[in-house]
């Protein structure tokens, strides 16, 4: 301990004020434990500052302009003007109350919230690292601690981010002005969905991507919906590139690339962004003094979100994949529980996850195939949205609602979803999979008509040989 | 240090024990294994010995009392410890939901908090048992508020047989396979052996937790279906089913009168409505008003009967209730069907009187019991099928190759079991020593659980007391039992025609109960008939 330092105690140290920590913080309050939160940079973490919310906001905005300017078959003509100016700001003020709304539920949950940076000091003793000021700092010692450090975007060889010309995500987010031109190295969810973003602000984008096709871990047939509608929007895919090195030029940068026959290709764009991938952020806490177990770079945790040390659990992305905010609030839900010595576990049936790309992509559970592989004799059912009354309304007409359930005993096994909404819509799914329902549970659920959620209950009732409108 | 020692299970899977007597006074000092108390679980008392040497501070139990397995009996000073150790033990033990609190924030090193619930025994060895059911892995068909319980209550959750739809699993479902045991992971094995041992006070919040669990379970559900069993009665005692109304139409008026007589409206039986809601009128609730007065005076002349002749009311607990229960689980699940004849007993008499000087020589008191086993033991060997048991849950029967007899004895306490173990490998002496020894033991209540397990086959003496015939109850999940009734002088038949003559002979009435989905008549007639054999001709046991 240097000399100087202050030591305080605390029942559950909490490193990182993202959907992790956050949670863990406010439902270790609500237990009545003595939780302490230390947050380095903002509170809500990457989701809330660089993420999800940032992107959503941008991807709503840009949806309006978009879908006014392109609404003649409603007899609407219209060519909004948009000021990008004016929407970064409108999406920094909401995310500034978003972080002032996740503080103010720590500090109403009884939590104590420190600002730096936290370090292991020992098994049970942190250190707390204020950037800037070098001497002296604070030393709190915890029974239990919860690492929700979060992640950072990978970078590859030769590109590093350096918020000119080669951007990570977060960089995309708080661009204040369109470029003409834009590189995504990366179609993977957070490449494919700023990828639009971009082409729909007038940006023209080109997705270089080293495998053959965009979102390649979903079903071709959900991909096809949405690669084919960012075609029309006028995206260029070059797929089976792998993005080698780059050079600035007059106009942006040129990337050169690699094809899978080893021929060189070169393109251009007025800035580069590279989004393939997240790794776990676990170098600013210093994990020497403490000996817990660490797998490709991922912190090793069982279903009760525990380290190999039984004081200390790790939440959200530092744990490991899916790195999807949801995710981690469950994660911290879990551990703060588990401190209080409640009997709760990760043993969730499912994680539902969506894209947000035009249209959405929203999935739970099993695929056909993965249903087949894990021993059941899957049924499936689909409803292909131009059947729904509700999609043709919203002047949309492509994508499915896809059920796989075990056709034995009906349970509901998992759904793909590709269409407008699909974010929400795959919500009923993942209830009805939690709670170990049957297809007839949901055929014989009355939905509300006109909507797309009639499209669930078709495919359900579609799975039972049992469709009405399709 | 203040050790809080916890009712172990004493037997195997026994939930609760009744503090018999104690040994020992606050003050007292004891040493390791000495014992404190006697404890009467299920069919015997056995010795609760101290698992650490100190001073008895409290005991948290009266002689007399029903104590469930868990609750802590006993506060032991333990020896050697210092007092800021005792002072934080006592402080946590007394402040439990602050516990976590304050244990950390005074000395971390106190893991008070530990959810693992870590152990440290007497020995001061940390156990690394934390109890706790894993989550399985692939799809389980049960809602999330059901998986918790499983967890809470230790079951393995995919060991679960769902009674819902296509087999989902639910809470009943759940609760059901804790109670009766199936489904226990490993890790709720775990937790039961764990918490008979003794546990420092400090154990881990979740203990607390599922203690508290458990006991609104058993006011939960359950008790609220008594309720309403209940006051079904009462009501329909009460004139007209009155009703799971929410809401009831009626005039001012005639609420007011319904407040007067103190009635809920929502009770009022009446087949008028208005609007499609109940709809209730002065008359209803004077007509309700009389007949519930009419009942409750009835209620009254009874109640005040009954209170006029003396009646003694004993626990229905300990020992009597195990058998209680055992008897209505064989009562209720196996068909029993009771097949009598008689031995005529002359020469077994005449055997057993030449015999039992010669025992008697070697101290041995040489009774029937012994030839009746052996003669059971060869019609249980030409008859295997009364030498089984059914197993319901994996539709088998299975087929005992050894002969390991139950002897019903009536004790103090009621009935007890002792099992004698081979009885085809022993000798009538041996085997007659052996019996004699169980029985005295029973009867002294100093027998272990262990020697009332393990039976094949029970017979049952009653005619030791008097009667010929009776229905013996099987000894669930054996699949027969044999009744002796008094051996006795009594006219038999000898000679036939015109020679018949009728001569007192001792005879030994039999009563042999089968589990008829087992067992067919015709088949426990054959077997006591070999059994009658060898009774009636005792010279060819020398075969066996």
């Amino acid at each position: 301990m240097v000399v100087g330092d202050v030591t305080t105690g605390t029942d559950v140290l909490v490193i990182g004020g993202g959907p992790g920590g956050y949670v863990a913080t406010i439902r270790a309050g609500q237990l009545d434990l003595d939780v302490t939160l230390v947050e380095m940079d903002a509170y809500g973490g990457t989701c809330l500052n660089h993420g999800c919310i940032p992107s959503k906001a941008l991807i709503s905005a840009t949806d309006i302009a978009h879908t006014a300017g392109d609404a003649e078959r409603m007899g609407i003509y219209a060519d909004p003007a948009v000021d990008m100016q004016g929407m970064v700001s409108w999406k920094d003020r909401l995310v500034t109350r978003l972080t002032k709304g996740v503080e103010s539920l720590c500090e109403q949950a009884g939590a104590t919230l420190i600002e730096g940076r936290a370090e292991f000091d020992g098994e049970n003793r942190a250190r707390i690292v204020q950037s800037g000021e070098g001497q002296g700092s604070e030393s709190i010692e915890f029974e239990h601690a919860i690492v929700a450090t979060g992640s950072r975007p990978i970078e590859i060889p030769n590109f590093e981010f350096d918020g000119e010309q080669i951007l990570s995500s977060r960089d995309a987010l708080a661009l204040d002005t369109v470029p003409e031109s834009l590189l995504v190295v990366g179609a993977g969810y957070i490449g494919m969905e700023l990828a639009t973003v971009y082409q729909k602000l007038g940006c023209d984008v080109t997705v270089v991507e080293q495998l053959d096709n965009a979102l390649p871990t979903y079903e071709d047939d959900v991909t096809k919906v949405v690669r084919e509608r960012a075609e029309t929007l006028g995206i260029d895919f070059q797929f089976g590139q792998t993005a080698k090195n780059w050079e600035e030029t007059d106009e942006g940068v040129v990337v050169r690339a690699e094809s899978d026959d080893n021929e060189m290709a070169e393109f251009e764009g007025e800035k580069c962004l590279v989004a393939v991938g997240r790794r776990p952020v676990t170098d600013t806490l210093n994990l020497d003094a403490v000996d817990i177990e660490i797998e490709e770079g991922v912190i090793e945790t069982d279903d009760r979100a525990r380290t190999s040390l039984d004081h200390i659990f790790a939440v959200g992305d530092v744990a490991g994949d899916p790195m999807l905010a949801h995710k981690a609030f469950k994660e911290g839900e879990v551990a703060a529980e588990v401190i209080a010595g409640e009997p709760s576990a990760l043993d969730y049936q499912a994680i539902p996850a969506a894209v947000f790309t035009d249209p959405e992509i929203g999935n739970v559970g099993m695929t056909e195939t993965e249903a087949e592989e894990a021993g059941y004799d899957p049924v499936v059912g689909q409803m292909p949205l131009r059947a729904s009354g509700r999609a043709l309304t919203l002047n949309e007409r492509e994508g499915f609602v896809r059920v796989v359930a075990d056709d034995e005993t009906g349970f509901l096994l998992g759904a793909q979803i590709v269409g407008p909404e699909a974010s929400e819509l795959v919500a009923e799914l993942a209830v009805a999979i939690e709670l170990g329902a049957t297809l007839e549970d949901v055929a014989a659920t009355i939905h509300i008509h006109p909507t797309l959620g009639e499209a669930v209950h078709e495919a359900v009732k579609g799975a039972l040989d049992e469709s009405i409108h399709y | 240090m203040a050790f809080e020692y916890e009712l172990p299970d004493v037997g195997e899977g026994v939930a609760e024990g009744e503090i018999v007597a104690w040994h020992v006074a606050p003050g007292d000092r004891v040493s390791e294994d000495e014992v404190l108390a006697d404890v009467e679980t299920d069919k015997a008392i056995v010795d609760l010995p101290s698992p650490v040497a100190g001073t008895i501070k409290q005991l948290h139990a009266e002689e007399g009392e029903v104590v469930e397995v868990g609750t802590v009996v006993v506060t032991i000073d333990v020896d050697g410890d210092t007092p800021e150790d005792e002072e934080v033990e006592d402080a946590v033990a007394a402040e439990p939901d602050a516990a976590a609190a304050d244990a950390a924030t005074s000395e971390p090193a106190v893991d008070g908090t530990d959810a693992d619930g870590e152990t440290t025994d007497a020995d001061g060895e940390t156990t690394d048992a934390d109890g706790e059911t894993p989550v399985a892995s692939g799809r389980v068909f049960a809602p999330p508020n059901v998986r918790r319980l499983a967890r809470e209550l230790g079951v393995d959750i995919t060991a679960v047989d769902g009674s819902g739809p296509s087999g989902r699993i639910t809470e009943a479902d759940v609760r059901s396979a804790a109670e009766s045991g199936t489904g226990e992971s490993e890790a709720g094995e775990e937790e039961k052996r764990k918490s008979a041992l003794s546990k420092r006070s400090d154990s881990g919040d979740s203990e607390r937790k599922s203690a508290v669990s458990k006991r609104s379970d058993s006011d939960g559900p359950k008790s609220a279906v008594t309720k309403r069993s209940d006051s079904q009665e009462s009501g329909a005692a009460s004139a007209a089913d009155s009703t799971d109304r929410e809401q009831t139409v009626a005039a001012p008026a005639t609420r007011k009168l319904a407040e007067k007589h103190g009635v809920d409206l929502d009770e009022v039986p009446t087949d008028k409505t208005r609007d499609g809601e109940a709809f209730v009128e002065p008359e209803d609730i004077e007509a309700y008003v009389e007949t519930r007065e009419a009942v409750e005076a009835t209620e009254a002349e009874t109640a005040a009967k009954s209170e006029a002749r003396p009646v003694r009311t004993e626990p229905y607990k300990g020992i009597r209730r195990t058998i209680g229960n055992q008897m209505q689980a064989s009562s209720s699940t196996i068909p029993h069907a009771t097949h009598h004849d008689t031995a005529v007993a002359s020469q077994l008499v005449q055997s057993r009187e030449k015999l039992k000087e010669r025992a008697a020589e070697q101290g041995i008191s040489l009774t029937y019991m012994p030839f009746v086993m052996k003669a059971i033991v060869a019609g249980l060997k030409q008859h295997p099928i009364l030498n089984t048991e059914l197993d319901e849950d994996d539709e088998e029967i299975r087929y005992k190759e050894y002969y390991n007899i139950g002897i019903a004895v009536a004790t103090d306490a009621g009935l007890m079991v002792p099992v004698v173990e081979d009885v085809d490998e022993k000798g009538l002496l041996e085997l007659a020593s052996e019996i004699n020894e169980l029985i005295e033991r029973a009867r002294n209540r100093e027998i272990s659980r262990e020697e009332m397990q393990g039976g094949t086959f029970t017979v049952t003496n009653f005619g030791a007391i008097g009667g010929e015939f009776a229905t013996p109850i099987i000894n669930h999940p054996e699949t027969a039992i044999l009744g002796i009734g008094e051996l006795e002088q009594r006219p038999v038949v000898e000679g036939s025609g015109t020679d018949a003559d009728v001569v007192a002979r001792h005879t030994l009435p039999l009563s042999l109960s089968i589990d008829h989905r087992v067992i067919d008549g015709a088949e426990a007639a054959e077997f006591t008939n070999t059994v009658i054999e060898y009774l009636e001709e005792p010279s060819l046991l020398l075969l066996e």
